[in-house]
């Protein structure tokens, strides 16, 4: 792919691919409760690029992928509204968003 | 409408993006991460205009950039002791590095390999009135239930997040 | 045609009115649940006229149709149809239907859920209509599983009481065993053939001999479960807890006979395969002789009509596994309509003398001279002693069995009609004969009798019109031949000479003991349930008692002596495994354990409680399958 060249549907996946494994690394490596939750903002968004690309390069008309994406915001947004108070919560009674710190699950 | 958007725009978009999302991710300071999330966001809806999406273009600028960054910031602040702990040592993380280059390099490969389904596209694309119209009458249900997990989970996060009554 | 879709919609529209209701509306409102049953009479009758003149040679009419659904290419359709068996079934279910509800009137009017038991007995008779109007087995089903509710609110009608409400969940479960079959049948019919309907399935579809006898296997065991067939019997004489006029309506007339149909409704399955008809056969026969003995040893007047149904739906699957179908359903119609009357009957019975137990009647015969004549033309029809109903249809089957050549059959059932005609006697001179009972016992209100008044004129006339049920359900069914006749007039005779001989001829009968005295070997054997506990007594615990005194002394002397010495040998034998017992058996047991141990340390790591690492495991499972994807190219 040349740099200015149109781009059509393949860039606008491969991007999006590209985003969400960004947003998969830090969602894997980060330690701060903070910063994992925003890598998962990463990821839903490049979902949602990818919905509203591809409805845009193979049915306009129709628009599927656009509702599909407002319904895909509603969630994530609800999900970082509650991720946050959660953090907020666990760090009244840890005293810190180190995710390290949540461990209460091991075997 | 063409089967394809302006190279030069998408080029400057996707480097923004993926810029931002990598400054983001390499930066010590969570704030400035947060910052850089912001930026991405922006970009992304760069990208939603030049995909004739206006109406989603500023949900992302209103939802993201706005509301979601504001809380995040609220959120370091909140948890932050010091102005010191807002900068961490760098975190490398190679087994998460590793395994996500693997499923981003699959999915490259799968997308090189994908073959579209032909376009069936209009002559004009659908406006923000279109949008409007099926949203509210051929997506009206699902619409008003996304309203309603809004809501139980503002309810939720104020239960979470509200004072030391507990 | 269209009028046919009100039959069974008008019950179901009454249930519907009812259910939702507050109790003391839905008490009041009873008589809409009556006026939906007695209309939907009229519509069967109108629908069976237009049948009529064509019999069996007009082509099923569909009156309703609707898809409810698509599954695959498959149009799953909600569909009624009226063809002459159909046209009957819908007949004699509304008939009895409206016989029963006009009893319960009179019969369950002090009851406080009065109406919730019309609503129950309203679903129940739309979901009969539903089944015999069906043109597909999907149908069909769906109607039979709502009719196992039904038979569930209605046994269980006093779940106050612990007694119908275990009734109520036994037959239900047994029930259930029974459908479980009936849907696996479903599944094969439609792997087999890809649709459920009966034109399909029946006429169109060439059965390979293997898929035939599974399907018609499992739709067997489905019918043995709603028909009460050994060994599924056992929910039957339960549901008698139930209020009688229900019992009469669905555990003798139309439910339990839903078996009968299904099994006659896909008679080509049954053909196609012929090891289901010789099954079919053998499970007719058992349950028509066991069924009949052990109703004539049953002294709740209930539990002997429960066995007597259990004994006679044995008999209609021997006319089907015969090959007779029309037989089959010829008996179905006239036993519906006897043996509703005589459970009605035997509703008046304990309504007066205020208990089920035979033992503490007698005499009723003076009290209540309608119940009786008309109890007794039921008794009558039941035992086959012409020219009531059931000698007609009785005489059907055999006849079948003689043509067939199925002569092991034939003395089985002949054998079942003996002792149907036996216990027949019984209960009746139990009940009605002897001495006049002190108390003042009155006869039953006018709309409890009326329908049984009309319920024995039916019985005492359906039976000459055999012959024209045969041409119009499209099999002849000839006059008695007079070889046939005779021999089960004649068993029938006997039966109920040899019950006049042990119940009638004396007044009252309050203790057995003499009976047993005189009669020993027969009673014994009739009562085989009763006295097996004495039979075990006599032939096995006694003689066992008898050995192990003389092996005691046997083994005072002898085996003493050998059991000390072995007693030693085992002792040194026993410190030897000791030994090998602490190094090696040990040494393994704790190294398996020490193993477990270990492993599960090792495993222990996958679960840090971590989010991230669980996180970072489902990507790498999905990162996993996408190179496989991507590598194999999908």
């Amino acid at each position: 792919m040349t740099i200015g060249a149109p781009a059509g549907a393949a860039q606008f996946m491969a991007l999006s691919a590209v985003l969400f494994s960004l947003g998969l690394y830090g969602a894997l490596s980060r330690k701060n409760a903070v910063m994992v939750l925003m890598s998962l903002e990463l990821m839903a968004n490049a979902v949602n690029l990818n919905l509203v690309s591809l409805t845009r390069f193979v049915d306009p008309a129709a628009m599927t992928g656009q509702f599909f994406a407002v319904f895909s915001m509603v969630v994530s947004a609800a999900e970082i509204g509650l991720g946050l108070a959660l953090v907020l919560a666990i760090y009244r009674q840890k005293k810190t968003v180190e995710l390290e710190a949540m461990e209460e699950l091991k075997g | 409408m063409p089967e394809t958007v302006n190279g030069i725009a998408f080029f400057l978009l996707a480097f923004a993006t993926i810029g931002g999302a990598v400054m983001m991710l390499s930066t010590r300071n969570v704030v400035h991460a947060a910052f850089w999330l912001l930026e991405t966001m922006l970009a992304t809806a760069g990208l939603y205009l030049l995909l004739d999406a206006e109406f989603l273009a500023l949900v992302q600028v209103l939802v993201y950039a706005g509301a979601v960054s504001v809380l995040v910031l609220f959120t370091i602040m909140l948890t932050l002791r010091r102005r010191e702990d807002a900068v961490r040592p760098f975190e490398p993380g190679w087994g998460g590095m590793a395994l996500a280059a693997l499923f981003g390099g699959a999915m490259l490969v799968a997308i090189s390999r994908a073959q579209l389904p032909a376009a069936k596209l209009p002559e004009a694309p659908p406006t923000v009135a279109d949008f409007g119209r099926v949203l509210f009458t051929q997506w009206a249900v699902p619409f008003e239930i996304a309203s309603l997990v809004l809501l139980v989970a503002l309810v939720g996060a104020v239960w979470w997040s509200g004072g030391d009554r507990r | 045609m269209g009028y046919v879709a009100l039959i069974p919609l008008l019950p179901a529209l009454s249930f519907a009115v009812l259910a939702p209701l507050p109790r003391a509306w839905r008490n009041w409102l009873v008589p809409v649940s009556v006026a939906a049953v007695v209309a939907s009479l009229g519509l069967s009758v109108a629908a069976f006229a237009a049948t009529w003149p064509g019999g069996h040679e007009a082509h099923a009419q569909t009156a309703f149709e609707a898809v409810f659904a698509h599954i695959g290419g498959a149009e799953l359709a909600f569909r009624l149809v009226v063809d002459p068996v159909s046209a009957l079934m819908a007949l004699v279910v509304t008939l009895v239907g409206t016989a029963v509800q006009v009893y319960s009137v009179g019969y369950m009017h002090r009851e406080e859920r009065i109406g919730w038991y019309f609503a129950a007995l309203s679903l129940f008779t739309a979901a009969m209509l539903t089944l015999v109007l069906a043109d597909n087995f999907l149908q069909l089903y769906m109607a039979w599983e709502v009719m196992g509710l039904c038979s569930y609110l209605l046994i269980g009608f006093w779940h106050q009481q612990p007694g119908p409400r275990a009734a109520s969940m036994k037959a239900f479960l047994t029930t259930r065993v029974g459908d479980v079959g009936f849907a696996l049948g479903l599944l094969v019919m439609y792997a087999n053939v890809g649709s459920f309907d009966f034109a399909a399935v029946l006429h169109e579809h060439a059965w390979q001999p293997a898929a035939a006898t599974a399907v018609a296997l499992l739709l067997l065991f489905g019918a043995m479960g709603k028909s009460a067939q050994l060994p599924l019997h056992v929910w039957l004489p339960d549901a008698m807890a139930g209020p009688t006029p229900a019992s009469a309506l669905i555990h003798a007339a139309t439910m339990v006979a839903a078996g009968v149909y299904l099994v006659g409704r896909a008679m080509p399955i049954f053909e196609a395969s012929g090891v289901a008809l010789t099954v079919t056969l053998i499970v007719g026969a058992l349950t028509a002789l066991v069924g009949g003995l052990l109703a004539a040893v049953q002294h709740d007047v209930k539990k002997v009509l429960a066995y007597s149904t259990i004994s006679q739906l044995g008999y209609m699957f021997v006319a089907l596994g015969a090959g007779g179908f029309v037989a089959g359903m010829y008996h179905l119609v006239t036993h519906a309509f006897f043996k509703s009357l005589l459970f009605l009957g035997a509703g008046v019975i304990i309504h007066a003398a205020h208990t089920q137990d035979m033992r503490e009647m007698g005499g009723l015969a003076k009290h209540m001279p309608v119940t009786t004549a008309a109890f007794g033309a039921g008794a009558l029809a039941l035992a086959g002693v012409p020219p009531m109903a059931g000698f007609f249809s009785k005489d059907e089957i055999l006849t079948v069995l003689v043509h067939e050549h199925q002569y092991a059959a034939l003395a089985i059932a002949l054998a079942a009609a003996f002792v149907t005609a036996f216990y027949v006697a019984r209960l009746f001179f139990r009940v009605f004969t002897g001495p006049p009972q002190t108390e003042h016992l009155k006869e039953a209100h006018v709309e409890m009798l009326a329908p049984m008044v009309v319920l024995a004129a039916i019985t005492a006339v359906v039976g000459f019109a055999g012959p024209a049920l045969g041409e119009f359900l499209g099999h002849e069914i000839p006059w008695p031949e007079p070889g046939v006749a005779a021999l089960s007039v004649g068993v029938a005779a006997a039966g109920l000479a040899a019950g006049w001989w042990v119940y009638g001829r004396r007044t009252v009968v309050l203790n057995t003991r003499p009976l047993k005295e005189r009669f020993g070997v027969l009673y014994t054997a009739l009562s085989l349930k009763l006295y097996f506990d004495l039979t075990y007594d006599n032939f096995v615990v006694k003689p066992y008692a008898r050995l192990a005194a003389w092996l005691a002394r046997f083994d005072l002397g002898v085996i003493d002596g050998v059991v000390n010495g072995a007693g030693r040998l085992w002792q040194a034998l026993s410190a030897a495994g000791s030994w090998f017992d602490t190094r090696a058996v040990d040494g393994a047991v704790n190294g398996a354990a020490a193993a477990v141990v270990a492993s599960g340390e090792r495993v222990r790591a996958i679960q840090v409680g971590r989010v991230q690492a669980y996180q970072a495991l489902m990507f790498g499972a999905i990162v996993l399958v996408m190179l496989l994807l991507v590598v194999k190219g999908v």
